[in-house]
C-alpha cells in the first residue's frame, strides 16, 4: 500500500538549535541476545521525539540507556554536549526521567518525596517549588498521603512532577500514556507542550499512536531493536502516520 | 565537599525517616533480638552458671542477636531502595555511588546502634550480670558493638546492594555475608567476653582484628561502591 508521506533520514534534528541529547551507534546485549542494534538517535531544544513501536521493541531499554541508567554494550552517548558515559554524574541532573517505576518511596507522600529529591538536587526555595509543581500537576489535595496509595494516574501526574521538580533540559519519558484515563491523557499532552515550549529536548516512547503524534515533532519506528526514521509532524498526517505504523509495526505480530 | 555532606546528610536523614515511618522493621528487629535474649535466658536460667560462664553466654547471645537483626535490616533497606525504583532516582540526582554507599552504612550502623543500646542492658539483665557491670564497662561494651556493627554494616550495605537486585536475595544475603564477616564476629566476641568477664579487653588481638577488619571493609567496600550500585 501506497503512503502519500515523504520517508526521508531524520535521524539528526533542525540545525540552529542547541543540542540536547545525541546517541550514537548505541547497542545492547543481554546475554548473546542483542535489544537495541546500532542506534543513532538525537533531539534538539524545544523538539519532541516519538518513538514508537511494539512490546519487546526495546523502547524502555533504550530510554533506559539515555537516562544513564543502563549502561551500553557500545556506543556513544552525549547530553548537553558532555560524554554521559564517561562523566554520567555530571549529566544526569539535566535529566528528567519518566520510566514505569515511581523513582520515589511508597512510604513517603508525594511532599515528601519531593522534598526529599530536591535536597539532593539542591534546589533553592525547595518548598515553594514543592507545592507549586504538586499543585501544576493537580496533586495538591493530595501531598500528604503515602504514595503507595496512589492510583496509577495520580502517580504518573507525581511521577511527571518529579522529572520536572529540578528544570531539567531533556526529558525522557517511557509509555507517559499507558493506563491513564482521557483527562490525565490530556495532561500529560498540555505538559509535554508546554516543556517543548520552554525549549527542553523531549524524547517519548509509546505504541499509542494518536497520542504519540499529539505529542511529538518527529517520528521514529522502533523494531526488533533497530531505529527507522519515519518522517517529521509537518511532513505526516496522523491517519498516514497510524497506516504506515499498523503496515511496518502491527503486520509484524 | 559541602554538597557531598548536603547528599550523605539528606540520604541519612532519609533512610532513619523510613526506617522509623514504616515501624514494621523496627517491631521485626526488636522483637527478633528479644526473643533471642530470652530464649537464652530461658534455656539457662532460672540459676546461672557462674560470672566467667555468663560472661561468654551473654557475649554469644548478644552477637547472634545483632547479627540476625542486621541482616534483616540491611536487608530491608536496601529494598527499599529498589522498590518502586528509587534507587534510580537517586542516581539521577547525580549523587556519587560512593556518598550513597556511605550514607547506607551510617544510617545502618545508627540504627542498629540505637537496638544495642535498648537490649544489651535486657540481656544483661536477664543473664544475671547488669549489676556486676560497671557504668564504664557497659561503655567499652557499646563501643565494642559498635566498631563491630561498623564493620558488618560496612560490606553488609554492599553485598545486600547486589543480593537484592537478585531472585532469592534475602536469603543469599546471609549466605554470602555470615562467611566474610566471621573475623568481625570472631573479635567483637572474644572482646566482649573479655569485657563482661575481666572489665577490660585483655588481649589486643582480638579488638586489633576487629578494629583492623572493619577499617579495611569499610575502605575495600567504600571502593567498590561504585562498580555495584552503578551495574
Amino acid at each position: 500500500m501506497a503512503i502519500p508521506i515523504r520517508l526521508f533520514l531524520c535521524t539528526y534534528p533542525f540545525r540552529g538549535f542547541p543540542m540536547r541529547l545525541r546517541a550514537t551507534g548505541i547497542t545492547k546485549h543481554f546475554g548473546h541476545r542483542p535489544i537495541v542494534k546500532d542506534v543513532d538517535i538525537a533531539v534538539d531544544a524545544g523538539e519532541v521525539v516519538t518513538i514508537f513501536g511494539p512490546n519487546g521493541a526495546g523502547k524502555t531499554t533504550l530510554l533506559k540507556i539515555l537516562a544513564t541508567l543502563l549502561r551500553p554494550t557500545s556506543g556513544q552517548l552525549e547530553i548537553e554536549g558532555t560524554a554521559a558515559l564517561t562523566d554520567s554524574l555530571n549529566v544526569r541532573s539535566a535529566l528528567g526521567v519518566v520510566i514505569h517505576e515511581s523513582l520515589a518511596y511508597p512510604d513517603f507522600s508525594p511532599y515528601e518525596n519531593l522534598k526529599f529529591f530536591g535536597r539532593m538536587y539542591g534546589i533553592a526555595q525547595l518548598e515553594e517549588r514543592c507545592t507549586t509543581l504538586l499543585a501544576e500537576v493537580g496533586l495538591n489535595r493530595f501531598i500528604h498521603e503515602p504514595l503507595r496509595h496512589f492510583s496509577r494516574g495520580m502517580t504518573q501526574r507525581f511521577m511527571i512532577a518529579r522529572a520536572l521538580l529540578h528544570h531539567p533540559s531533556v526529558l525522557l519519558f517511557d509509555e507517559p500514556f499507558s493506563g491513564l484515563d482521557a483527562a490525565a491523557k490530556q495532561f500529560v499532552l498540555q505538559r509535554i507542550a508546554r516543556e517543548r515550549a520552554e525549549g527542553k529536548g523531549i524524547i517519548i516512547t509509546t505504541h499509542n499512536t494518536e497520542l504519540g503524534y499529539l505529542a511529538g515533532t518527529r517520528f521514529l519506528f522502533m523494531i526488533n531493536g533497530e531505529l527507522e526514521a519515519v518522517a517529521r509532524k509537518d511532513d505526516i498526517a496522523m491517519g498516514a502516520l497510524v497506516l504506515l505504523y499498523e503496515e511496518r509495526v502491527v503486520n509484524l505480530v | 565537599m559541602k554538597e557531598t555532606l548536603r547528599h550523605i546528610g539528606t540520604l541519612i536523614r532519609k533512610d532513619l525517616g523510613l526506617h522509623f515511618r514504616s515501624k514494621e522493621t523496627l517491631a521485626l528487629i526488636f522483637v527478633f533480638s528479644l526473643l533471642v535474649v530470652l530464649i537464652f535466658a530461658f534455656a539457662f536460667g532460672p540459676v546461672f552458671p557462674e560470672k566467667a560462664e555468663r560472661g561468654k553466654l551473654t557475649a554469644s547471645v548478644l552477637w547472634a542477636a545483632f547479627i540476625f537483626a542486621g541482616i534483616i535490616t540491611l536487608n530491608r533497606s536496601l529494598t527499599l531502595e529498589r522498590t518502586s525504583g528509587a534507587l534510580h532516582g537517586i542516581r539521577l540526582t547525580g549523587v556519587d555511588a560512593s556518598n550513597f554507599y556511605l550514607a547506607k552504612v551510617i544510617s545502618n550502623l545508627i540504627f542498629l546502634s540505637l537496638l544495642e543500646v535498648v537490649i544489651t542492658p535486657i540481656a544483661l539483665q536477664f543473664l544475671d550480670l547488669l549489676n556486676l557491670v560497671t557504668v564504664g564497662v557497659l561503655l567499652k561494651l557499646m563501643g565494642v558493638l559498635s566498631i563491630g556493627t561498623l564493620g558488618f554494616c560496612a560490606v553488609g550495605v554492599l553485598l545486600a546492594g547486589m543480593s537484592t537486585s537478585a531472585s532469592g536475595g534475602e536469603s543469599l544475603l546471609s549466605v554470602i555475608l555470615l562467611p566474610l564477616v566471621l573475623p568481625i564476629i570472631m573479635g567483637g566476641a572474644k572482646c566482649t567476653v573479655s569485657l563482661l568477664v575481666n572489665g577490660t579487653v585483655a588481649s589486643g588481638m582480638w579488638l586489633n582484628l576487629l578494629v583492623g577488619y572493619s577499617l579495611i571493609f569499610l575502605a575495600a567496600a567504600y571502593l567498590l561502591a561504585d562498580a555495584v550500585i552503578e551495574e
